[in-house]
């Protein structure tokens, strides 16, 4: 039995490109750009200046702001330069620019005993290690840690349901017993009696290693759930594992849950037993234009560029040799004339393809997609045809059609009415659309409208 | 020689579903294949002569009225040919082919595309064209005595002169069999001529999913109960079979009323939709003269589909049905 939500859409998988790959480290790039905002909250004010020496695991920027934060060097370097650098949403955002030496220092471990830290302690390691939602949403995860409500169940997130990535699938097969004790030391932290482990059936090989990881008076149990996308989105996992409904426009804390990832679990692991900031993550390389895909394990600030060269570069994007050029920082693509490519940050349904390849890899970065011409998908539409495709299988239970047309004739007040504000841009209503219409897209201009009428 | 390769940037999602407007139009097209064999087959010339004048209207206006527009051309939708073969069922054979294309041409022209195209048309534009021209007659003479010399004769007319089965029951004069109106039936429009078809048509739409059973089930349903309720009083039949294979029931039940542009969006605004179809469609059958009552009110409640979608409006996710409900489940 696999529990699940209402609508929604099954999506091929495409994770047989990485699911049985292990996790593998790449070396090291020339350039490391780590952005000063990587998170959901107040951006952070660099602590180094231009030349400052910088090791491993070093806070070079923070806030004071409660929610926000810090960022860590993830190798030893000199800075070289604080500047404004492309992001992977396709703004500019300032960040610290880090040359790597040469010959490299091992971070060095604590090795806390966990039982003995108290609650201050531990949301301070969580804090101080720059931990947020790996998943995505890159929320700070020790504001997740000190709810405002009571809290009786942890779900942990480990559905992974966007199509191509297979970094969680991994963290769940290698590293087992940290992420159980991630889990625990939030179930603690939150004060709550059960933690539930939420996974879809695509991967039960992982749920089988995890029951025979814990023990009875864990209070932890295994929800399998069905291979439908969005399961992994906050709300819809937490209907389809415990038949609680978040309201418009609030938190999960509402009903007395707390969310996190495979990878945050971890994370949080590291930064409690060992004080380990969150300088490197696992990732996955993936898609059709990409020779050998991969999940790698990468310091973040990385290139993307970088990472691509180092699984083989392109691959059947056109009709001859494709070249990174690696000596070059903002990593130019010399391609056949003819030749076209997409990259992806982020999953197939809600990431952001990029402009060029110097974009570096952030706390919340899960993948990087390289599409071949074959996979780029069509960008011409036609106007709604109302066939109810999108009203149909948005997990939201809103109405994608109207408020594409209403944002596209400019009449955003009616869109909001049909429930533009809690879209979360899943990308369901596009991926069904006979027509094609850029509906997320709509929905962001809404968004943007209603955020300026505020102000 | 290689060049510096521009990255293709678009919005997410990067996946999308085979669907298209073009593959729905086509499966339409495919749908409504059994009961044009069967017009062709009962009908012959006749048939053939107004489908292929409608279809090939339906492509010179569509391409007219884009260039005058100077939009893009849209005819490999689909959408111009299914509209073009629906008003040629919707006629009667030996109909005046001037009169099918003006109909295709006013609602190809007037119906979709001066409305901005397909879906943002209001009202099905086959039904619209096919009712323009029944409201245009009394203007029509002068244009029928120029077109006159035009006017097709295959000959073999007799067959055409056969009575509808819903003239033959309003006149009490006694009527065809149930099993010959399903199978195939000389009388009415090419689009009556065999119930049979036009249920396996829309049965495949169904299984392709173009179309929900909310509908058709719906219209016939609401069909059924009134000719039960209120049909031997007038008309002296009292069968619901009758009503539902006879006329343009099946035919506006599957094809015209599930029409995705100008039908509601939620499966309760879809059966509302359908039940007042059927309703209204028994008060023309009944008490007014019995022709056009499908066609009649599909378009009627057309025009009430923006209401029935704002009242029929669905909760979000996680918003409270009654106050008394609690956000914590079980």
């Amino acid at each position: 039995m696999t529990a699940t939500f209402e609508r929604g859409v099954f999506l091929p998988h495409y994770k047989d490109f990485t699911e049985c790959k292990p996790i593998i480290s790449i070396p090291l790039p020339e350039v490391i750009i780590i952005p000063l905002s990587q998170h959901i909250g107040a951006p952070c004010e660099p602590s180094v200046k231009v030349g400052d020496r910088v090791s491993v695991g070093q806070k070079i920027g923070d806030s004071s702001a409660f929610v926000s934060a810090p960022i860590h060097s993830s190798v030893d370097g000199v800075v070289t330069a604080i500047e404004q650098r492309p992001f992977f949403t396709g703004n500019k955002v300032n960040s610290i620019v880090i040359k790597p030496d040469k010959t490299q220092t091992e971070f060095v471990k604590k090795n806390n005993d966990i039982g003995s830290l108290d609650r201050e302690k531990i949301i301070g390691l969580v804090k101080d290690a720059g931990i947020v939602g790996m998943g995505g949403a890159a929320f700070p995860s020790h504001v997740k840690l000190s709810p405002s409500k009571e809290i009786d169940r942890v779900i942990i997130n480990a559905c992974e349901c966007e199509p191509y990535l297979t970094c969680d699938h991994r963290m769940l097969m290698e590293m087992t017993d940290m992420f159980i004790e991630g889990a625990k030391i939030i179930a603690k932290l939150v004060g709550a009696p059960e933690i539930i482990f939420g996974i879809e059936a695509n991967k039960a090989d992982a749920a089988e290693l995890i029951r025979s990881s814990i023990s009875k008076d864990d209070n932890i149990s295994v929800t399998m759930l069905d291979v439908k996308y969005p399961q992994g989105a906050e709300k819809q996992l937490i209907k389809a594992t415990l038949n609680r409904e978040v309201p418009p426009g609030k938190l999960p804390f509402e009903v007395g849950v707390v969310v996190h990832n495979v990878a945050t679990c971890i994370a949080i692991y590291e930064a409690v037993r060992y004080e380990k900031p969150l300088y490197e993550r696992v990732l996955t390389v993936t898609g059709d234009g990409v020779a050998n895909p991969a999940n790698i394990k990468a310091q973040i600030g990385t290139p993307i560029g970088h990472i691509i060269h180092e699984c083989g570069g392109f691959k059947g994007i056109g009709s001859g040799e494709v070249k990174i050029d690696t000596s070059d920082v903002r990593y130019p693509i010399y391609a056949p004339p003819e030749a076209r490519a997409k990259v992806v940050m982020g999953g197939p349904m809600t990431g952001f393809a990029q402009q060029s390849l110097d974009v570096p890899i952030i706390k919340g970065t899960g993948g990087i997609l390289v599409f071949t011409p074959g996979m780029i998908t069509d960008s011409d539409y036609l106007a709604c045809v109302r066939c109810s495709n999108c009203v149909n299988h948005c997990p939201m239970g809103l109405y994608p059609n109207y408020i594409s047309t209403y944002a596209e004739t400019g009449r955003y007040n009616q869109a909001i009415d049909w429930g533009a504000l809690d879209c979360f841009e899943c990308g369901v209503c596009v991926y069904v659309c006979p027509s094609n219409r850029p509906i997320v897209r709509f929905v962001r201009e809404v968004k943007q409208f209603a955020s300026q009428k505020q102000d | 020689m290689n060049t510096l390769l521009r990255l293709t940037v678009t919005p997410s999602p990067h996946l999308h579903s085979k669907e298209s407007v073009s593959n729905a139009m086509r499966d339409v097209l495919i749908a409504l294949i059994p009961v044009t064999l069967v017009s062709v087959y009962i009908y012959r010339s006749y048939a053939l002569l107004l489908i292929a004048v409608c279809l090939g209207m339906a492509v010179l206006t569509e391409l007219l009225f884009r260039k005058i527009r100077r939009a893009r051309a849209t005819l490999s939708d689909g959408s111009a040919m299914v509209t073009g073969l629906l008003v040629a069922l919707c006629f009667s054979p030996g109909t005046a082919w001037w009169t099918a294309a003006l109909a295709v041409f006013i609602g190809i022209g007037l119906a979709k595309e001066l409305m901005g195209g397909l879906g943002w048309n209001r009202y099905n534009p086959a039904l619209f064209g096919r009712l323009s021209v029944i409201l245009l007659i009394p203007i029509f003479h002068q244009v029928t005595y120029v077109f006159s010399p035009l006017k097709q004769n295959f000959g073999n007319v007799d067959i055409l002169t056969q009575a509808t089965p819903l003239a033959l029951m309003a006149q009490g004069t006694g009527y065809p069999s149930l099993v010959q109106m399903s199978l195939a039936y000389q009388g009415g429009s090419l689009g009556e001529t065999s119930a049979l078809a036009l249920l396996v048509g829309g049965l495949y739409l169904i299984y392709k999913k173009h179309i929900t059973w909310h509908i058709p089930l719906s219209v016939i349903a609401a069909v059924a109960v009134m000719a039960l309720l209120f049909g031997t009083n007038v008309l002296g039949v009292s069968s619901p079979l009758y009503h539902i294979l006879g006329g343009g029931v099946l035919l506006g039940a599957f094809f015209m009323a599930t029409d995705w542009v100008t039908s509601p969006i939620t499966p309760v605004g879809k059966i509302i939709f359908g039940v007042t179809i059927g309703i209204l469609l028994m008060v023309f059958r009944l008490f007014l003269p019995p022709t056009e009552g499908m066609a009649f009110s599909i378009l009627i409640m057309n025009a009430f589909v923006p209401v029935i979608d704002r009242y029929t409006k669905r909760l979000k996710f996680g918003e409270l049905k009654k106050t008394g409900d609690t956000l914590l489940g079980t």
